[in-house]
């Protein structure tokens, strides 16, 4: 009996090891620990705070970009987009004391707007979304250039300031929670909603789903919209931690496609149909905390995309679906699968 | 994958990859016509508006030099899509053929076309590497390349250190860059090469057409005995080749490398290719219309720039473009007899397929 008890134990152990989550939690405590043993200044509680912050505008936009890649899509225009959110309230901020209220709502409108544009043109008009996004990127950056017209966002009222770098109670400060409250809200919308479901059974198989009564289109299209709003969120955020926004703000510090590696190593599939918000936000808090370790390390920061390019490939290969399907392509040469 | 590929395509769609039964023009030919209708407005427009433009031919050829290494990407590129895939690490490549080449001639002190001899080799092999990364395990092409793109980045600017090398001597300036053969610049004669060599390859020898049948549909390409392994990785190998010539001559025409002048590249090649009309999915397209749209794009940029236009906005004026082509684009295709019943077959197959069921019938 307690054979079978050890036995049951074990494959439960073995399970939650096979989750992406608990496999990166793992890999963020233990490249902690090592930094914190070689620099003992690496986990003080402040340090552990900075790195949370600076994970979270990756964290609000990788969530969207999560629920793209779910439908087997993809988004490469939200850096404009949290661009154009940053300065559009940035400048009002900056000049005429924008309510920071009426600037959260203002930048859902926007992320809402040009949501819908990248929907249109994939469920409306049939463009594969690669290259839908990719035309949108184009669009939105030089709408975010004719906007600023050249001019950059420096001061900022003090509650915008406030909300980037002050606690809301002592030890946890606001970022933090506006980055757990947008991962815990995707998580209830995903698992307890029909239309959070539905964007699983279309990226699984958009045929099954569109046979069983799901509105294939329109669930592609709040897709969209999803990721443009988070992304305008994520201008917030970015604009309240960082300071500033000018003409480059998300496209120089390569969101696009710092997001969707957020996403694959967090362990969103990009065949579709699977990930999770919380996978994602680990995702980016262990880049977050990789970056910072790079900086105490004293090791050229030159490197740091490297490494995630590095990373990007061990989540990959790690994969417990794509794992099966290398060694399948590699067994068989005449039955091998048509790889998508 | 639960897809079932012949249910879709039995949905009364032949299989056809040039011209359709009636041997009336396909789509990919009428849509090669609409890419030289447009060149042809572009040119006369900008000949009317931009001053020293026209200038007898000469200032546009001149012109040409300015946008040409976007254009040889382009090419290499095309061979990836054609078959299905996608390379975005080439921009990273051009930069990093440039800092490499430079660097073998100023730290090392080898002969300037020697050093772009192993800088090309050098891009040869890591685009081998890419392609065998995608082809033997598997993984998408996506995820490798931007993996690998972050790699090949990281790499440039650390062998650049902290000031790449400049000032090349000039015999190397004048074949990759500035000089000219008559009004005809060399970077003109570079990319007349490499076109009709990419175009002979597609659509004339044996090794163009298992890569168009790899990217058309891979399982059947297997079954007839197209060793698609192989294809992938020598469309890989091209890709990064051209995207490694592309960087000397960038490294040319500004006569300095830099690790930052190629990823900025990455975007203007997709648009070229997708607007040229080669289907994203693979299997569909044409050389020629690559090229066409190449030289649309560059004049576009080229001619938004010298009328006092912020690149940003020349990028965006792209990006319209490229929505109205692909608008235009798949509105032929209906116009070409699809049934909305097939439309939506062909919606559902890209969307579980990744990839679209092919050329349509009347």
């Amino acid at each position: 009996m307690p054979e079978e008890i050890g036995e049951k134990a074990r494959s439960r152990f073995v399970t939650i090891l096979r989750r992406r989550d608990a496999q990166l939690l793992i890999a963020i405590l233990l490249m902690s620990a090592i930094v914190d043993v070689m620099r003992p200044q690496f986990l003080t509680s402040s340090n552990i705070s900075f790195m949370l912050a600076g994970s979270v505008v990756l964290m609000v936009v990788g969530t969207g970009q999560m629920m793209v890649i779910v439908t087997r899509g993809i988004d490469l225009s939200v850096s404009p987009i949290l661009g154009i959110a940053a300065i559009a309230i940035g400048f009002p901020a900056q000049n005429h004391n924008l309510n920071i209220l009426v600037a959260v709502v203002l930048v859902i409108l926007i992320g809402f707007a040009l949501g819908i544009g990248n929907g249109l043109l994939v469920t409306v008009a049939g463009i594969p979304p690669i290259i839908a996004t990719l035309a949108t990127l184009s669009v939105y950056g030089g709408l975010q250039f004719v906007f600023t017209s050249g001019l950059t966002v420096i001061t900022l009222p003090h509650d915008y300031v406030a909300v980037g770098l002050e606690d809301i109670v002592p030890g946890i400060p606001w970022l933090i929670l506006i980055g757990a409250g947008v991962v815990i809200m995707a998580e209830l919308f995903l698992k307890f909603t029909p239309w959070g479901r539905a964007i699983y059974a279309v990226g699984n198989n958009a045929d099954a789903a569109f046979r069983s009564g799901i509105p294939v289109r329109r669930i592609l299209f709040m897709t969209y919209i999803i990721c443009g709003v988070l992304a305008g969120v994520a201008g917030f955020v970015y604009l309240c931690y960082i300071g500033s926004a000018d003409s480059t703000t998300g496209s120089d510090t390569n969101t696009n496609l710092m997001s969707i590696a957020a996403t694959l190593i967090g362990g969103t599939s990009l065949l579709g149909g699977r990930g999770r918000p919380l996978g994602t936000a680990l995702g980016a808090v262990f880049l977050s905390v990789a970056d910072t370790a790079i900086v105490v390390l004293r090791i050229l920061p030159i490197w740091e995309p490297a490494g995630v390019g590095v990373l990007i490939l061990l989540a990959v290969v790690t994969d417990r679906q794509s794992g099966p399907a290398v060694r399948r392509a590699l067994r068989t040469r005449h039955h091998a699968e048509v790889v998508p | 994958m639960s897809a079932n590929p012949a249910g879709v395509e039995s949905a009364g769609m032949p299989v056809d990859l040039s011209a359709d039964r009636r041997g009336r023009a396909s789509i990919d030919q009428v849509w090669v016509w609409v890419l030289v209708l447009l060149l042809a407005l572009e040119l006369l427009y900008f000949s009317l508006t931009a001053t020293g433009f026209w200038g007898g031919g000469k200032g546009m050829l001149t012109a040409s030099s300015e946008f040409l290494d976007v254009s040889v990407m382009a090419l290499g590129l095309s061979l990836v899509i054609f078959a299905g895939e996608i390379d975005l690490s080439i921009g990273a490549m051009a930069s990093l053929v440039g800092i490499v080449m430079a660097q073998l001639w100023h730290v090392e002190g080898l002969n300037i076309w020697l050093a772009t001899l192993i800088a090309l080799v050098m891009a040869a092999g890591l685009g081998a590497l890419n392609g065998f990364i995608v082809a033997k395990f598997g993984i998408g092409s996506l995820l490798v390349t931007l993996a690998t793109q972050f790699i090949f980045s990281s790499v440039a600017t650390a062998v650049g250190g902290e000031s790449p090398p400049y000032g090349f001597p000039r015999g190397f300036l004048t074949i990759t860059g500035t000089g000219s053969i008559g009004p005809i610049p060399a970077d003109l004669i570079i990319f007349a090469v490499l076109a009709l060599f990419i175009g002979l390859l597609v659509s004339r020898t044996r090794a163009g057409r298992s890569l168009v049948l790899t990217g058309h549909n891979r399982l059947a390409a297997r079954y007839s005995g197209v060793n698609v392994s192989r294809t992938l990785i020598w469309a890989f190998t091209l890709s990064a080749l051209f995207a490694g010539i592309a960087g000397i001559m960038i490294a040319g025409v500004y006569n300095a490398a830099r690790d930052d002048v190629g990823i900025p590249l990455l975007l203007p090649s997709v648009t070229i290719v997708v607007l040229g009309g080669v289907d994203i999915f693979g299997g569909k397209g044409r050389v020629s219309g690559v090229i066409i749209a190449s030289i649309i794009i560059g004049y576009v940029t080229v001619g938004l720039l010298d009328g006092g236009s912020t690149p940003l906005t020349a990028t965006m004026v792209t990006g319209i473009v490229l929505i109205i082509g692909l608008i235009i684009k798949i509105s032929l295709d209906r116009r070409a007899g699809i049934a909305f019943r097939d439309a939506l077959a062909r919606f559902l197959a890209r969307q579980h397929l990744g990839k679209a069921p092919v050329a349509p019938d009347a």
